[in-house]
């Protein structure tokens, strides 16, 4: 805890830097998703090559990633770019999935009612689609969330990892305590990135309270 | 260009024995990932299995694995180490903290798939719980359960790359010796060859979960069966771990 | 409960953090910075403790003396942290003088201070980098052993192993193997061959110390500033042919972000830093309290009246 107080300044800046290097490649994923994951759901041919393609691309070791990534872009190798563009991958390969997955969740009948009613295939998308797929989205986005905050921090091995610095800081220095305040505050923004999503989703989707979203986030295991 | 350079490399029959070898290494990484998926099954199977069958405790367990999910890794890793020494039992313990959360969806979601009239009439012709357990409940749940192994497996596969840090080998220290050294085409070669252990593990669970359905039960029905009429079809080609609900 | 309280504010700290790095983010400039007077340098270090506490103490001279100062912390080995200066990502970092020759040129033959220092500006000049003062501390990779395996095989220098190379393993970080002093220049200078490499990427950090004392390895290289060597009564092999050459403290530039002014700055530090001022830096830094290296540093130059 002194540890802790005498190097607040330290520790909150790597905290703010995990934010933001792990917010962009959420956000990113999330908006990656919904035409490929709408694509997926509506063609065969498409959701077989997105599935494996994504699928491939998530058995590939985030280190991997981190450390090729700046031969690939032609990026600087201390560039967060680096770190940012690995996270949003696997953001994007685990939500098209999931996005598929939540475009399949809205039953047929509804749709074949709203365009019964007279919705155009655009207005019917963002008026009846997307808001039913919402809950399954969000259960997805959360795991997302999740998983990003945690694997950030595997990036200090290449210079660009935000809180996980005090994971090789702490263990160079034979310091469990930098260690685990490393951990603790990864948790805290995992669960604070949690509590934001679901704020968010009770707002823009007063419908759905807990119903489907959560028992999806149950099965999957949810956040925190 | 790098990614030739790395199949070259893979390729190349003078890298795959001796100390440094591929196949050495290829070996080390399925000691480590069968080592840390058989702790995980120990403790995973019957936590899902006994909420699944009873219905209790089933949030906080499913909260507490869930926020599993959370826990850094790699910091994790680091920090046991400080109190053990480098070993294989830090490394296993915390792939396998890893890979209980999906293990336990798994059972779990699998379970509660199961149709309760199904169960219903199970009791009514006089199974014991037990029974209705292992001859009813598990067969219709297999599915879903190996959906949960395949993403703990797949997972499991990646993250082991950093047994390559801590004085371990495996698969990952082509990562780090092309960190260390920054040769790209061995990284790439190493990327190349965690993603291939993955794709043929993933190949093989896949097969497994199609040969262990029983007769009688189709996939389609193992779909029906579900109270929230959602696809369940056992997931393909995806490592996430998420797509088993 | 108290902990509790703490997650609260840290959380709704991070929560207003959200808020600003968007911001930043919106404004088009993820790295932040304004611009100092007299411009930005970021100065990177090594993944270990020293190199950190380095960083700080040329860092905090230059923002005392009007530029504005990154830092660009745990970059890695010499294999990744030399293009990092090349591409820009970092203007300065603190090295070690003989390590720096070899790995610019396998081929050199210095040893000395005065030789390493005489052969490295042309050795770096085509590579886009330069050099200022070399400070007198020296801080070397060493060959180190525990009290009682030297005892029982009577090692007092490197050489002193070849008769039981085959039977030792050696832990050091993976670029260990192919430096000059690895397997190819024990062999050459000391007749040590044969022996397994167990890699440990933690620069003679815990890892590795738990390992020797525990016997899973019989030979580490740690260097010899680390105040673990004192504290668990290890022995240094000594090394009479010069196979590790001179490892003096020598601020690494960019080209193109070195000038006299900044060269100057950072060479007071330099001038006054000695092996043994280095070691009790260490000691602060590896202290029960486990200060940050920009405190260690800050400390060390207000008490040098530097700062």
């Amino acid at each position: 805890m002194q540890w802790l107080w005498e190097n607040r300044d330290l520790v909150f800046g790597l905290s703010l830097e995990h934010v933001r290097l792990s917010a962009i490649p959420i956000i990113v994923g999330l908006i990656a998703s919904i035409p490929l994951g709408w694509l997926a759901n509506r063609f065969r041919v498409t959701r077989a090559i997105q599935l494996t393609l994504f699928g491939i691309l998530f058995t590939i070791p985030s280190l991997a990633f981190f450390i090729t990534l700046p031969s690939v872009l032609g990026t600087k190798i201390l560039n967060p770019v680096n770190v940012v563009v690995a996270l949003a991958i696997y953001a994007i390969a685990i939500m098209v999935r999931g996005a598929a997955d939540a475009f399949a969740s809205v039953p047929r009948d509804v749709i074949q009612s709203a365009t019964a009613v007279g919705f155009s295939s655009v207005s019917r998308f963002w008026k009846v689609e997307l808001p039913l797929a919402g809950p399954v989205l969000l259960a997805n986005l959360r795991v997302v969330s999740v998983t990003t905050v945690s694997l950030l921090s595997v990036g200090a091995l290449v210079g660009n990892g935000a809180l996980g610095y005090l994971f090789i800081n702490g263990y160079q220095r034979d310091f469990p305590t930098e260690v685990m305040i490393g951990i603790v505050f990864t948790l805290i923004i995992a669960v604070l990135f949690d509590q934001i999503l679901v704020a968010i989703g009770r707002v823009l989707m007063p419908w759905a309270h807990g119903v489907r979203g959560s028992s999806r986030a149950l099965t999957v295991g949810g956040a925190a | 260009m790098l990614f030739a350079a790395a199949l070259a490399f893979i390729f190349d029959p003078a890298n795959l024995l001796g100390e440094k070898g591929i196949l050495p290494r290829l070996m080390d990484h399925l000691l480590y990932t069968g080592l840390s998926l058989g702790v995980a099954l120990l403790v995973g199977i019957p936590i899902g299995l006994i909420i699944g069958h009873t219905g209790k405790g089933k949030n906080f367990v499913i909260a507490l694995t869930g926020s599993f999910r959370a826990i850094p890794t790699f910091g994790l890793l680091l920090f046991i180490i400080l109190f053990t020494g480098l070993g294989l039992g830090p490394l296993v313990f915390v792939l396998a903290i890893l890979a209980i959360p999906p293990i336990i969806a798994g059972a779990y979601s699998g379970l509660d798939a199961v149709n309760r009239e199904t169960i219903d009439a199970a009791r009514a012709i006089g199974m014991t719980e037990w029974q209705i357990l292992g001859k009813v409940e598990i067969p219709l749940a297999l599915p879903l359960i190996l959906g949960g192994i395949r993403s703990a497996t797949l997972q499991i596969i990646a993250t082991a790359t950093i047994a390559g840090y801590v004085g371990l080998t495996g698969l990952g220290r082509f990562l780090i010796e092309g960190l260390a050294l920054h040769d790209y085409t061995l990284a790439f070669a190493g990327a190349i060859l965690v993603a291939a252990l993955a794709l043929v593990a993933d190949g093989i669970l896949a097969l497994i979960q199609r040969l262990v359905v029983p007769h009688g039960v189709s996939r389609g029905m193992a779909r029906t069966t579900t109270r929230s009429g959602r696809r369940t079809a056992p997931p393909a080609l995806t490592g996430t771990p998420i797509t088993e609900g | 409960m108290q902990s509790h309280g703490v997650k609260r504010i840290a959380a709704g700290l991070v929560a207003i953090g959200l808020t600003a790095s968007l911001a930043a983010c919106a404004s088009g400039d993820p790295l932040g910075g304004g611009g100092g007077e007299l411009g930005t340098i970021t100065v990177g270090s090594q993944g270990f403790a020293e190199s950190d506490i380095l960083a700080q103490l040329y860092g905090q001279m230059l923002a005392a003396n009007g530029y504005t100062v990154k830092y660009s912390p745990s970059i890695g080995s010499r294999e990744t942290f030399i293009p990092a200066l090349q591409d820009g990502s970092i203007d300065l970092i603190p090295d070690y003088a003989g390590n720096l020759l070899y790995g610019a040129d396998p081929k050199a033959t210095a040893t000395s201070t005065a030789d390493v220092m005489a052969a490295l500006p042309a050795v770096l000049k085509p590579l886009g980098l330069a050099i200022s003062s070399a400070a007198q501390a020296q801080d070397a990779d060493a060959l180190v052993v525990t009290k009682e395996f030297a005892d029982a095989n009577n090692l007092v220098t490197i050489a002193d192993l070849a008769p039981i190379a085959s039977t030792i393993t050696i832990g050091a970080n993976t670029e260990f193997e192919s430096r000059s002093y690895g397997r190819a220049g024990l062999e050459s200078v000391y007749g040590v061959k044969g022996w397994k490499f167990k890699a440990i990427d933690d620069y003679g950090g815990p890892g590795t110390l738990s390992d020797l004392l525990k016997n899973n390895i019989q030979v580490a290289d740690i260097y010899t500033t680390t105040p673990s060597i004192k504290a668990n009564n290890l022995v240094v092999l000594q090394d009479p042919k010069h196979l590790i050459a001179a490892q003096n403290i020598v601020p690494l530039f960019n080209e193109k972000s070195y000038s006299v002014a900044v060269a100057n700055i950072v060479d007071r530090v330099s001038n006054v830093l000695t092996t043994e001022e280095l070691m009790s830096l260490n000691e602060i830094a590896a202290g029960d309290s486990k200060p940050s290296p920009e405190k260690v540093a800050k400390d060390w130059l207000t008490k040098m009246g530097l700062l």
